[in-house]
């Protein structure tokens, strides 16, 4: 009897072991088979306007390239579930995420190298687009296919009421939102309005990513290169202490940041400029179809950011084509890729006024005021092009977004911290991320 | 069920000459019984199969390899790498681990503290046959039944740090105010604290009241009787009587309390200046945020064997004290 449940739970447990184990054995340097259909993945909302845009941009693939596409949009835990693909050692042919999703990638083995010379059009992509898309070694491991960067929007209504010039540099920007602060542009008798819409929390490092527009401008930086592909902090530099200051003080000082704004993330701070709480707003021009609709075209504006102490630079970001390692169908694979970047791929990103891939073309032979009439879209590819920055392609960007964040989260929601201190402590902090990653200068 | 388990009761049933086929049935049945209980030592288990089956993929599988990935740098693609104790240290050496930790016990200290008195003083209200009760009851549970995502968009309303916020403008009633509620590094872990205890207090409630009816009635009379006042009486009558109900109630609150996340994610995700960093937002930014899935495990399972060991020491308090 003893021996039989014995032998038993022997036989369920090799059963088990052997239902656990049958993912394995997978090429890397797969079969090829230029027929296969290429599977897509794609960051963002199912069934979201997104989805429908790159829904579009595959059947125009197929239909100029005859290869066959299958499109899968996900949003939440993209990363992870992308994990899982890849213990199963069968990841999508192809993924479309943000640029700056290339260091994690690659340190994972997750991508395979792009060669340019198979890329039709690759000439004509924009320089510091293609730059984005290289890893630390200067191989190229991502293609965007879409560009974008920050732009100043403003309240017209309320700048004009108050008789307001359009802001040229940081002191008629701070002016500015002071008086958005103070001198009651809605003219409800009420003191409830703020200059600049901001979010300041931490989550997925939202506080750092809206400063960066003014750090850079005013010529600091996070971390900066010390020459063969390493780095050191830089949040103790004049220019970043100076950058964290000013801005510390118009949240601190002239109150002129929305209340609330340490703890909110994108969505609440979105709700604060369109519910008229906030004259100014730094942001890409992804919301502007939301804001014509819930605030009205006519009631706000879209302008450069204005100098700071150094230059107007913000932050760029994109899309990425990544072409995921393993694949069958590699011809199917560069074709794709080639598609995304080329005039007609690009023009047909653009299409729509919702449901678009593209936000700004990477390609030099687009021009969006042909495609989009709209003057502030001009606006945003003239920043873009001028003053946009990408973030640097360190092998994992995460860590010093959230660790800066942090910081700027701190320094914002408690005004009696000793700002030196602080990015004292963030550069000892930021010191230790690079070094981990190997990429400290020593 | 067997085949010939089944035989004998489908024979009973046809109601063909009562009287012989059941009592052979039944002679047959105890004959067959001892073998059965001897030789089948399988039949619980495949009775318990369903759920065990599905225990084991989703649950004790996966708990099993999240023990295996904390040691291990995990690469999927590339093959993960073993790497010994490290993501340990990286978890428990991490920046700000030791205030998050104690952020964790406070947290849980006052949230457990807090929705158990509010809870008990709840449940002391309620207690009764009235129908009306019913209704007022249901309203009072209506916190746990509303999603937490929800909950918490409503109380970043409630907190809205100006003067027009609706906390606010109750505190400016009273002359206190306007508190800056979770965007104040020094209020924002109480304010976390109270939204806690809003959601908790109607669940600890509900377990009170089931636990009050099991309290002989009779010994309330009788201490009435003696003279003891109404609080004596619920002190000396009513807590004792809630004496399993009350440490049940501590272990589910201590669980709950040390993986307090979701609150704290959607109301400051740690903020402000990390006054509200509690271990399992660390643990989803060094793992999830950053994709590094060891990290992550690592962290999942020292907040395991920090719930194991705390639910041992009760038992052990608990046997202690009924020995």
């Amino acid at each position: 009897m003893q021996r039989s449940r014995w032998i038993g739970a022997g036989a369920l447990a090799s059963v088990l072991i052997l239902t656990s184990c049958t993912s394995g054995a997978a090429g890397v340097d797969a079969k090829q088979n230029p027929k296969a259909p290429l599977e897509l993945w794609t960051r963002t909302t199912p069934g979201g306007p997104g989805e429908k845009g790159a829904l579009q941009l595959a059947a125009a693939f197929e239909k100029a390239t005859g290869y066959q596409v299958k499109v899968t949009a996900i949003f939440d835990d993209f990363e992870t579930k992308l994990q899982q693909r890849a213990a199963q050692k069968k990841l999508p042919d192809i993924v479309m995420n943000d640029v700056t999703q290339l260091g994690t990638m690659h340190s994972q083995g997750l991508l395979r190298e792009i060669d340019l010379g198979k890329i039709k059009d690759s000439k004509q992509i924009i320089e510091q687009g293609l730059k984005s898309g290289q890893s630390l070694d200067g191989k190229q491991y991502g293609l965007p296919f879409s560009a974008q960067a920050s732009a100043l929007l403003i309240r017209k209504d309320w700048r004009e009421k108050l008789k307001l010039d359009v802001p040229r540099n940081w002191d008629d920007f701070a002016a500015m939102a002071t008086a958005f602060t103070t001198q009651d542009p809605d003219g409800d008798g009420k003191n409830n309005t703020a200059g600049l819409a901001a979010p300041l929390s931490t989550k997925r490092g939202y506080a750092s990513w809206y400063f960066s527009n003014f750090l850079w401008a005013a010529g600091g930086d996070f971390i900066t290169e010390a020459g063969k592909g390493t780095y050191k902090p830089a949040m103790t530099t004049a220019a970043s202490v100076q950058a964290m200051q000013w801005f510390r003080d118009l949240g601190c000082k002239a109150k002129a940041i929305q209340p609330g704004a340490v703890t909110m993330d994108t969505p609440p701070t979105n709700e604060t400029f369109e519910s008229g709480r906030a004259g100014m707003f730094v942001v890409g021009p992804y919301l502007l179809p939301r804001f014509d609709k819930s605030l009205g075209k006519d009631k706000y504006e879209v302008v450069p950011m204005p100098k700071g102490p150094k230059d107007a630079t913000v932050l760029a970001e994109g899309g990425s084509v990544y072409l995921m390692a393993g694949s069958d169908n590699q011809a199917g694979q560069d074709a794709f890729a080639g598609f995304a970047v080329s005039v007609e791929g690009q023009k047909k990103g653009m299409e729509g006024a919702t449901g678009y891939t593209v936000q700004l073309p990477v390609n030099t032979a687009v021009d969006i005021s042909q495609i989009r009439p709209d003057p502030r879209w001009k606006t945003y590819a003239q920043a873009y092009q001028d003053s946009g920055r990408y973030a640097p392609s360190i092998p994992n960007w995460t860590p010093v977004r959230q660790v800066t964040a942090d910081a700027v989260n701190a320094l914002m929601a408690d005004c009696g911290l000793d700002i030196n201190a602080k990015l004292g402590e963030l550069d000892k902090q930021l010191a230790d991320i690079l070094k981990e990653q190997g990429i400290a200068a020593s | 069920m067997s085949l010939d388990q089944a035989e004998p009761a489908a024979r009973a049933a046809a109601g063909s000459a009562p009287r012989e086929p059941a009592l052979r049935g039944g002679g047959t049945a105890g004959r067959r019984g001892r073998s059965r209980r001897s030789g089948r030592w399988w039949t619980p288990w495949l009775f318990l199969a369903p759920a065990l089956l599905l225990f084991l993929y989703f649950k004790f599988i996966p708990m099993a390899s999240a023990l295996t990935m904390s040691f291990q740098d995990v690469q999927p693609y590339l093959g993960n790498r073993w790497v010994g104790t490290e993501n340990y240290a990286t978890v428990l050496q991490s920046h700000g681990f030791r205030e998050a930790a104690w952020h964790t016990v406070v947290l849980a200290v006052g949230e457990t503290v807090g929705a158990m008195s509010l809870g008990f003083a709840l449940a002391l209200l309620m207690e009764g046959q009235s129908r009306r009760l019913g209704f007022v009851r249901s309203a009072a549970f209506l916190p746990v039944v509303v999603p937490l995502a929800v909950v918490a968009e409503l109380w970043r309303i409630m907190y809205h740090p100006t003067g027009d916020g609706m906390l606010n403008s109750v505190l400016g009633l009273v002359g206190a105010g306007p508190s800056g509620f979770i965007n104040d590094p020094d209020t924002s872990m109480a304010s976390i604290m109270l939204t806690g205890i809003w959601r908790g207090a109607p669940y600890d409630m509900m377990i009170f009241l089931a636990g009050l009816t099991s309290v002989d009635r009779g010994l309330y009379e009788a201490a009435k009787v003696d003279g003891a006042s109404r609080w004596q009486r619920v002190w000396y009558v009513t807590v004792p009587g809630l004496r399993s109900v009350f440490s049940i109630l501590f272990i589910l609150a201590a669980i709950r309390g040390l993986r307090v996340f979701t609150e704290v994610f959607l109301l400051t995700n740690g903020g402000p200046n990390g006054s509200t960093e509690v271990v399992m937002t660390l643990i989803y930014k060094l793992g999830l945020e950053q994709n590094r899935l060891g990290v992550g495990a690592a962290g999942a399972v020292l907040l395991f064997v920090a719930t194991l060991i705390l639910t041992i020491i009760v038992q052990l308090l608990r046997r202690r004290e009924s020995k």
